[in-house]
Formats: structure tokens, sequence, C-alpha cells
């Protein structure tokens, strides 16, 4: 039994830890620096992900970064960053919204609402076409932000289980 | 998967898995699928030994019927907690279209329509093929109009208008003042947050805890669990003192489950639901000894548009039209089948000709019947189309012109005399021939709907096991239950059945007496 089971170690598992370590070699997930200087990429991101030519970003903030990325020009930044950047860049940083705690626990709607006035939201956004996405018949205008707001990973457009809403989602 | 480790046997073996456990787990590899099959699990040996929470009454689902049941629970005096797996709640009551069915009401009488819970029953036992169950049934009719009375009197819901659903021989569908269940819903829960009820977003049923008396005495959960995926979420176990009430819906987005008890209704349909209409609840009572009924009648909804995604408006269009304008196969040119008709005759009949179909009407008609809203929105995102000409409308269509205005020809001297010759649909005392315009028109595809099928219940909401027998501390209400509709739902009365027996599960789960 012994000797089967190690055949087995041997057979199946090793190759499938080796194909593991491939696929994070290829796709390497961002590291999670507590302090990371914002636009300091390299210290989560091993890999280059700036262009060839880019300015560098390392002393930056998001309000530098907007100088050049407008709606005019060098395109909008909204759907390239995810919204972890964006809090990063304009001086929000982990702790402030997943507190100090060693386990960084999901983020609550209310922790959000701190910073974000839901009422000035709605307002803002009151003429985008079909539909004002942060008011809606049928859940009013205290939906979760994270449902469509991800911030380390992609954002999403909530209301297209149902609709054909062409949100940018930032 | 810690208590599986404890059962294996053998030191070899334990020592093999535990190097190996997280590996398999990472790809996706099963212990079963390695031949090491765990200890087979007695559900009455994992009874936990320490609960995480506990509540007198524990309700699952925060759609109309969770919340009717959660607010009488409450009321009488009950320590309740409704758990939600999604990160909204409402469920499908949250986007539904806000019709009501309801007889002998207030509204019904200022309106001079003559209704009783006698022809509503009869309804419902004719459109369900005479496969309900007439006690259930009976009770829904005869109970409607104080379920409407209660949410709109106690809950303060408003209801604004009065509309016609195919099969009911005539209009009482009561519809919320914005034409969705969020007008009710949204209202039922401010009221159980008024009255202290606890609710919990994101928390998973996995599972019910049933005792060595085969009482139901709590449940397992995931918390903080992230839809779907099934990798996310935290063991809980949540302890219900006096009972746990099933509201969690129905099963039409659950494909492999629609496929097992109607194998035509794969992923070419598509359907109405939010996404978390899933099965898995329904399963998970069954494993507690809970019986099901009737899981092979899936409803489709005839009135649901190619054109747009999920309800949409079509629907909102289409049913305030039936009774008004004709319904044509857009091959001939003419009228098919009776538009007011009922769900499953008029889906089957659509899907019988396989392609979508066109119903229209003209704009006094439109303007009379159709929410102004849905118009407006259902012309912006295309699904609608607004015409100057019946031949425009014939052309965009593909229609053969001559023979579509001569159905129309046709169908407007049926509408003179209020009577259908061909198809005996139904023609409103207020219908006007079809001749003004412009003129509205949209596609029509059937979308899975409703399941009428799902637990067997008794008249006090108490779930019946394989024995025959209600199980102890076991309710539910709404979709999940079967048997009330029989083969086919009749518009509106969704809602009705969810308060209704929402409110009878809560009263009585409220009167059980603690186990423990």
């Amino acid at each position: 039994m012994k000797n089967f089971l190690n055949k087995m170690i041997i057979l199946i598992i090793i190759p499938i830890i080796s194909f593991i370590g491939f696929v994070n070699i290829i796709m390497a997930v961002p590291k999670k620096i507590i302090n990371a200087k914002p636009g300091y990429c390299i210290q989560c991101h091993e890999n280059k992900v700036l262009p060839d030519g880019h300015k560098d970003t390392e002393k930056m903030g998001l309000k530098d970064c907007i100088i050049c990325h407008n709606s005019t020009k060098k395109g909008n930044l909204k759907t390239k960053l995810t919204g972890s950047h964006f809090h990063m860049l304009s001086g929000i940083g982990c702790d402030d919204c997943h507190g100090n705690n060693e386990i960084k626990n999901s983020v609550e709607y209310d922790k959000c609402i701190n910073c974000h006035d839901v009422d000035k939201l709605v307002e803002k956004t009151k003429n985008l076409k079909p539909e004002n996405p942060h008011t809606s018949p049928h859940y009013g205008k205290n939906l979760d932000c994270n449902l469509c707001h991800h911030q380390h990973s992609k954002s999403e457009n909530y209301c297209n289980q149902c609709h054909n809403f062409n949100f940018i989602v930032p | 998967m810690s208590d599986d480790v404890k059962n294996l046997k053998g030191a070899s073996r334990r020592d093999f898995i535990k190097s190996a456990t997280g590996i398999a787990i990472s790809t996706g590899i099963v212990l079963g699928g390695l031949g090491i099959s765990p200890k087979d699990t007695d559900a009455k040996e994992s009874i936990p030994k320490k609960w995480d929470e506990t509540y007198d009454i524990v309700i699952i689902g925060s759609g109309f019927a969770g919340l009717a049941a959660a607010i009488e629970a409450r009321n009488s005096g009950a320590n309740v907690v409704v758990i939600e797996k999604m990160p909204v709640y409402g469920g499908n009551s949250i986007i539904n279209g806000g019709d009501f069915s309801a007889c002998g009401t207030k509204m019904q009488k200022e309106a001079g329509i003559n209704d009783s819970p006698e022809l509503m029953l009869k309804d419902m036992l004719r459109a369900g093929l005479y496969l309900n169950n007439p006690e259930l049934a009976k009770i829904v009719a005869y109970q409607s109009n104080d379920a409407l009375e209660w949410c709109a009197n106690y809950i303060g819901a408003k209801f604004a208008r009065l509309n016609f659903h195919g099969g009911h021989s005539v209009k009482r569908a009561h519809q919320t003042i914005n034409a969705s269940g969020s007008e009710l819903v949204n209202k039922m829960l401010s009221k159980a947050k008024e009255l202290g009820v606890k609710m919990y977003l994101k928390t998973k049923l996995e599972r019910f805890i049933v005792n060595n008396d085969n009482r139901v005495i709590g449940i397992e959960v995931k918390k903080d669990y992230r839809f779907p995926d099934e990798k996310t979420g935290k063991k809980t176990y949540i302890k219900a003192s006096k009972a746990v009430i099933l509201a969690s819906g129905g099963f039409s987005r659950d494909i492999n489950l629609r496929k097992i008890h109607d194998p035509r209704l794969d992923e070419r349909f598509e359907s109405t639901n939010h996404p978390g209409a899933t099965g898995e609840a329904i399963m998970a009572a069954c494993m507690a000894n809970a019986m099901d009924v009737h899981m092979d009648w899936i409803q489709l909804g005839p009135w649901t548009s190619p054109d747009e995604k999920g309800f949409g408006y079509v629907p909102l269009f289409c049913e305030r039209l039936v009774g008004y304008g004709p319904m044509i196969d857009p091959k001939t040119g003419k009228r098919f089948f009776k538009e007011t008709g009922n769900r499953k005759e008029r889906a089957d009949a659509i899907i019988l000709i396989g392609h979508p179909v066109v119903i229209l009407g003209d704009s006094y008609a439109v303007n009379k019947q159709v929410f102004p809203a849905a118009l407006k929105k259902g012309l912006e995102n295309g699904s609608i189309k607004k015409f100057e000409t019946l031949e425009d409308l014939a052309k965009n269509y593909n229609m053969p012109l001559a023979q579509f205005k001569n159905e129309i020809t046709k169908w407007n001297s049926f509408v003179e005399k209020k009577k259908d010759d061909d198809f005996d649909c139904m023609i409103f005392p207020d219908a006007k021939p079809t001749i003004e315009p412009p003129f509205f028109a949209a596609r029509l595809w059937p979308k899975v709907h409703h399941t009428m099928g799902g637990l067997v219940i008794n008249e006090n909401a108490k779930v019946i096991g394989f024995d025959m027998k209600p199980i102890a501390g076991f309710y539910a209400a709404g979709e999940v239950t079967g048997g009330i509709h029989g083969a086919v739902r009749l518009g509106g009365v969704a809602m009705a059945d969810c308060i209704v027996f929402g409110r009878i599960a809560g009263k009585n789960a409220a009167k059980e007496i603690p186990w423990g």
C-alpha cells in the first residue's frame, strides 16, 4: 500500500505541483505590500506594467497621473487600473479601509460611505444614459459599492445580469 | 475536510492525505477520485457541538415569502433571523412586475369587477390541469384579499392599477405603483428591520441539521459567501430553537436541475430570473427527508422578448395588450393562438411555431394599457418598436403584407362584435379596432420563468416528509414549495401565494415549542 501511494505521488502529484509553479511564473500575482509607495509599481508588480517610454511614476500621485491621462489625452485610467490603485494614488492606503489588523477582512459598505457621500454620487451621475447607475427602482441608492466597483480585480456592471446598460465602471 | 481526515483509518494513508490534501484541493482533485472514500456520514452524528448563533426562527430567503414569514413570526414574539445568499435582498421578488392577484378586493369593486374566491380558485385549478393540491390552492384564493390588504395597510405598499393576465376570468392583478415587486419588498424590508428582525446577506445554506427525533434543529451556512464561488464563505452553525422556514425560491436558473426534470429546457432557453434562482436549497431539504412534487412542471413566460435580457420590458407591454391587440406569426402574417390563453398554452404554441412571433397594438390600446415608463424603456432598448403604418410594421418583421392586412381586418371585426370566432380570445369591453397610428410591436420568444414544483407542504406550511408526516420544526413557503399551482401558475398568483403562505409559516413557526 505504501509503495503504491508513493508511486501515486510521483506520477500524479509532482507533475501537478510543477504545473502550478509554471502557471504562477507566467501570471505573476502582484504582491500586496501594505506600505508600498503608490507610484512605485515594481514594489508589488514583478513584471513590467508600464509601456516603454512612460514617465517615471515613482514619486507620483493621482493628481500627477491625470495631467496626461484625462479624457482628451492618453486615454482614461478609469478602466485600466483597479480601484485600489486610485485609492493608493490618492493617499488612501490598505489600512485606511481594511483596518490595522493582521488579517485583512473584506471591506463593508459602511466604510465606503464614510468618505463617499451617496446622495452626492446619485446627483453626480443623474444624467448618465440609459439609467443612473447609483439608484434603481429595485434597490434604491443603497447597493453595496463593491457589487460593481471591485478594488482588487476588474470592476463589473452588476445591472447587466438582467439589463444591457453600457456603463464604463471605474 | 478535517472531519473526513479524522475518519480515515491507517497511519500511512492518513499521512499521505495530510501532505497531499492542500495540493489535491488546489488542483480540483477530490479524494474520491484517488479511490479513498471518507467514512459514511450519518446526518444525526453531524450535529455541531457548539452553535455559533441561536434564534427562535431561522428563515432562508429574503423575497416576498421569507419577509412575510419574518414579519409575522416577529410580531408573534419570536426572535428571527433571515439569511440571503446573494449580495442583495429580494431575490426574484424585487425584480418582478409587481402584479398581485387577489379577488373580491376594494379596487375590483371600485372598478365594477365582480369576482370571488370561488372564481379565482376555479381559474387556478383549470389552468393547473387539476393537478393542484385543492386545499392549498383554496387557501391562496380565499386569503388573497386579506393578504393584499395586509400589504397595503400594514406594510404600506401602494397598488395603483388592475391588470388582466391570461387564464384569469377577470382583471384581478393589482399592480404596485412602480410596476415592480420592489415597492412591496423594500417596504417589507424596512418593516422587518424596524421590528428587529436580524438579516444577513451573502449567507448561503449548506444543509439542514436534524436531531435523533427527526426534528430540524438548525442549519449549517457559509457566511461571507460570494455567489457563485463555492470556494468562498466561512462555515457557521445557526441553531433554530423553534423552526426553520425555507423560502428560497425556485430553480429557473439551474440548468442542470431543469434538464433533469424537463430535458427540453437546456442552455437554449434564457430565464427571466435572477442568477441566484438555483435549486441547491430544495435539494438540501430533500436530503433532510422533505418530499418534492411536480418538479417537471416548469413554466416558460410566453411574453418575453429575444431582443432584451432577462424579464425586460416587453412582458409589461405584451400582457397589457392581450385582449386589445393581435399576436401574429410573422411567417404567415396570421394569428395562431388565443392571446388571452394561459402561459403554458401560449408558450407551447410559440415553441411549436419555432420562431419568435409578434404582438402589436395601436395608439389607443397602447396609451390606454401600457405603463408609460415600460413603453419608454422598451422603445429605448429597441425591444419595442413604433411604426407610422401597418405596412411599415409588416415590412419590418418580413410579414406577407396582404395576409397580414386581411388578418387585421378580421381581428377588427371580432373586436367590433366582442367575439373572436377563430381562437376565442377574450376581448375586453373597452377594446377598439387596431386602426389608430402610430402602431407599436414587439417580438416574443419564451424564457424560463417559474418552477411550479417544489416541497410538499400542508395547510399550516409544514414540510411533509417521505413518511407522509410533517417534519418537526420545518416550514416552507413560496416558489420553493410545490403543488399549489399544479401544471400552470397563473399571472400574479405567485405574489398571493408567497404572502399568504409566508404569513402562515411565520405565525405557525412562532407557536412551536423550543426543542432545547
